[in-house]
This record gives structure tokens, C-alpha cells and sequence, in this order.
């Protein structure tokens, strides 16, 4: 067998916990996290509820100094990045820095930052903004602080692709490791759009849940009643190596990326194709990749997106790949309990279904009620379910369609 | 208040390190390793407490307090 690429460490901050252990334990208590948004007044925003992160500063091991220069989501991926790499037993005073790399995905950059500064700047002119602006709020920002706060120096890139974005890291992460050009890659992703441009911002797109009334259940993916999911923030990270160098430095493994599938839309620059074959092309090609039959699958952590279309052109595209064993597949859509992280989504998604091989139990897709005639597979509805777990699928959809799907096993 | 003690307490408050940090005869980069952005900071800082209008040139990381405080007052004194 070829040398695989493992995962040996996991780091967590979401807003149903900021440990590995406390968002395992939380997660499983099947209980929504989404709350009203108060940190800045949202009263007149149409989608005004959200998954949030209050604990962050008690949690972080990152000095005053340094966190007055960065935006958020850099401080969550620093946060994150050090429980990962504790988790993994990385010996830092004994690796070559030069081989590890730093691959972060996120779809939007560090807002909070950004948008006080440029405040600044038009009510105090040139010298009231931070000259730490420059360096805070774009997308590579939490790639170039992690690196820095360990001296990482190993081949390293950051990737947006919306909702999609830490899928494609994580992937890109695992390739550099099996081509054998770092020994160690922190990969996963970050976001925080909590802030009151970015959540207007997100509000802008049509596709969140206006049913702020409602904050514990208005995230209800695949229920006929849907109206759109709703945002979280956080940040998930974990360290790839070789399954080979794991072994040898009897580091633990969580389990091994083995393939990939991805496909582009091109339709529209928001919109879905209003079918669902270029997500069954990646679908099919993530197979290919990963060497597995559509029998081999026992899981698959689905996008679940709670719009109308997007809910129904994952179930037809399920349906038209796996046919008749999808039955066998146990599916689910746990950011249902959080919110959608958006660019760090598939991390957290990745580390669940890691977590859920683990303890051979699926973490539920909560708040459906209602069934939907066209949406009408078992999507494991509210209540926690055993299941022998070795090989999965995680699926992540971008706006626009990009169609992203990895695959992982367990041994 | 003593002028070099405003001067500490100013970068300690604007880089939000310990006082006692900060020596007034060492280079800033050698006490507290102070990059070239956080100058930046520390001058508009300097500018906007003390009504002085320091350039980003005329100090740098490799300065001292001591220096500083002798650069402020030969502005203070224009």
C-alpha cells in the first residue's frame, strides 16, 4: 500500500466549543449553538442570528502585542494551529521548520479589522489608520501569522474558494505532503464574518435564514419549511504527514485524506447549474481518486445548505451516483447545531466525521421536521445514530458551484 | 509627568508590553524587539501626545529612549 497521508492533530474553535473534547461533547448533545447576534446592533439586518465564538481571548495563548495587530480570523487560526499541533506532538525544537507548510483557506478576509480602520481613516485621515491595516484583513493574513509565530518556512499557499475554500486547502495540503515536499502541513481554514459589514455583506447573497425569531431551529437543511442556513465563525486546523513518518514517531492518526473531486459549474457567477451533474462529476471523480467502488462509502457529511435548490441538487445528485445503496450510507449535515463557517466549513467537517469514525456514531442533521417530497433521503434527522464508520465523503459547494468533495478513511 | 517616563509609558500602553520592558538606554529592537510597522505606530503615537511632528526617518528601531526623548524636545522647543 501506498504511503498515505495522515492526520495526527486536530485543532477546534467554533462556537460549540473551543477544545476538541467540548465540541465533541457538544455536538453530541444535538442542540442548536445559533444565537441573536448583540456584539454591534443587527436590528435592521434581514438574517440577524448567528453561530458565535465569545471565549476566544480565554482560550488563547497569543500575547496582547501580536493580537492588537491582527484581525479575528487570524487569532482563531493561531489558536486553533497550536491545539493542532499539541494534539500531534509535533516536537518543534526538533523538526526542519523549512518542511512545514501552512495551507488556510477562507472565502471573505479579516473584516472586523478592516472595517474599523477604514473608519478610522475617513474621520481621522491619513494618520488615524493602523499601519498594521495593510497586513490584517486580507485572505493570506492568517497563513503569513502562523508561519511567522512558529517559523514555518516549508512551501505553503492560502486558497478562496467560498464555502469551499478549506476543502481545497486541506487537499492541496495533503498533496504537497505526498509528493513528499514538506514533512509537516497545517491545513484547514478560518472565518469570521460576524462582523457589521460582513454580515451584511453575507446578507446580500439570498441564501441565509431570515427566521430570526427562531434562532435554535431556523437552520434546518433538507426540512420543507428551509428557508437558508446561517453563519457561523471559527476556525479548524490539522496536521498533515506522511502515514509512514506518523508511525515511526508513534504519533496518533485520526485517519487519511485519499482523494478528491472537483468540478466547476459554470453557469452562473452565484447561482447553482439547475442540475445536479457537475456535482456528481466530482462526486464520481473523488471515487476515482480515492480508488473506492460507490458501495465502499459509509458516510458522508453533505453540504447541506438549507436553500430550496441547493438542498434538492445534493439529494438528485446522491441519488444519480450511489442509486440504490444510498440506503446504505449513513448522510448527515452537523453544521445544522453551529452555523455554516463558510471558507473554514469543510475543516470543522472534516474533523467531525474523523471524530464520528472514531466513536462509530453520526452526528445528526437537527431541526428536520417536515419532510420534503424532493428531498426525501434519510439525512439522519435530529438524533444521534450508530454506525460503523471506515470510509467517507465530505461535500462542499461554493456559490457559483464549486463542487468540492473529499474523501477519508480510517485505517 | 518626567518626559522619559511619558515616553515609556506611551510605547508600553501602545504596544501593550510591560513597562519594566523597556530600557531607556538600550536600542528599542534590543529591549523589546520592535519592528519597523510597530515605528511606525509608536511615531503617529509620539506626534499625537506630544503635538510634535516627528518623521518615520528620524527614528527608527535602532533608537533609544533616551534619543527620543531628546528628539521631542528639540520639536517641542520649534
Amino acid at each position: 500500500m501506498s504511503d498515505r497521508v495522515a492526520i495526527t492533530g486536530v485543532g477546534v474553535v467554533s462556537p460549540c466549543g473551543l477544545k476538541k473534547e467540548t465540541f465533541w461533547a457538544n455536538l453530541k448533545k444535538c442542540e442548536s449553538f445559533i444565537d441573536e447576534v448583540k456584539r454591534f446592533d443587527a436590528s435592521l439586518y434581514p438574517s440577524r442570528i448567528a453561530g458565535q465564538v465569545h471565549e476566544l481571548d480565554h482560550y488563547s495563548h497569543v500575547s496582547g502585542r501580536l493580537v492588537k495587530k491582527i484581525d479575528v480570523f487570524s487569532h482563531m487560526a493561531l489558536v486553533a494551529s497550536e491545539q493542532a499541533i499539541k494534539d500531534s506532538g509535533m516536537d518543534l525544537e526538533k523538526i526542519d521548520k523549512n518542511r512545514v507548510g501552512v495551507f488556510m483557506g477562507n472565502a471573505i478576509g479579516g473584516w472586523l479589522f478592516a472595517e474599523t480602520e477604514l473608519r478610522d481613516m475617513y474621520i481621522e485621515g491619513r494618520e488615524g489608520i493602523s499601519p498594521y491595516m495593510a497586513s490584517a484583513w486580507f485572505p493570506a493574513a492568517p497563513q503569513g501569522q502562523v508561519t511567522i509565530y512558529y517559523g514555518f518556512k516549508g512551501y505553503s499557499k492560502t486558497i478562496v474558494a467560498d464555502k469551499a475554500s478549506s476543502a481545497l486547502s486541506l487537499w492541496y495540503g495533503s498533496k504537497v505532503v505526498a509528493q513528499d515536499k514538506n514533512d509537516f502541513v497545517l491545513a484547514g481554514g478560518m472565518e469570521a464574518p460576524i462582523t457589521p459589514y460582513a454580515l451584511l455583506s453575507a446578507n446580500t447573497c439570498g441564501q441565509l435564514s431570515k427566521n430570526n425569531l427562531n434562532p435554535k431551529t431556523a437552520y434546518k437543511p433538507y426540512d420543507l419549511d428551509r428557508d437558508g442556513f446561517v453563519l457561523g465563525e471559527g476556525s479548524g486546523i490539522v496536521i498533515l504527514e506522511k502515514e509512514s513518518k506518523a508511525k515511526k514517531r508513534g504519533a496518533p492518526i485520526y485517519g487519511f485524506i485519499k482523494g478528491i473531486g472537483f468540478s466547476s459549474d459554470g453557469y452562473h457567477y452565484l447561482r447553482y447549474a439547475p442540475e445536479s451533474d457537475d456535482l456528481e462529476y466530482a462526486i464520481k471523480e473523488c471515487l476515482k481518486d480515492a480508488k473506492w467502488n460507490k458501495e465502499d462509502v459509509d458516510y458522508i457529511c453533505l453540504d447541506g445548505e438549507a436553500t430550496v435548490i441547493g438542498d434538492y441538487l445534493e439529494t438528485q445528485a446522491l441519488k444519480n451516483v450511489f442509486g440504490e445503496n444510498i440506503k446504505n450510507i449513513a448522510l448527515s449535515a452537523p453544521k445544522s447545531i453551529y452555523g455554516n463557517l463558510l471558507g473554514a466549513q469543510s475543516a470543522l467537517d472534516l474533523i467531525i466525521t474523523l471524530f464520528s469514525m472514531k466513536n462509530s456514531v453520526v452526528i445528526p442533521t437537527i431541526n428536520q421536521l417536515m419532510n420534503d417530497p424532493y428531498c426525501d433521503l434519510d439525512y439522519t434527522p435530529n438524533k444521534l445514530k450508530e454506525k460503523t464508520i471506515n470510509k467517507a465523503l465530505i461535500i462542499a459547494r461554493g456559490r457559483g458551484g464549486i463542487n468540492v468533495v473529499l474523501a477519508v478513511e480510517k485505517k | 509627568m518626567e518626559l522619559k517616563k511619558e515616553v515609556i509609558e506611551l510605547i508600553s500602553k501602545t504596544l501593550d508590553i510591560n513597562e519594566d520592558e523597556v530600557k531607556a538606554d538600550q536600542k528599542l529592537y534590543d529591549s523589546i524587539g520592535v519592528d519597523s510597522t510597530e515605528m511606525v505606530e509608536l511615531v503617529v503615537t509620539f506626534n499625537k501626545h506630544f503635538g510634535v511632528k516627528i518623521e518615520t526617518n528620524e527614528i527608527t528601531k535602532f533608537s533609544t529612549v533616551n534619543e527620543i526623548v531628546d528628539l521631542i524636545e528639540r520639536k517641542k522647543q520649534f
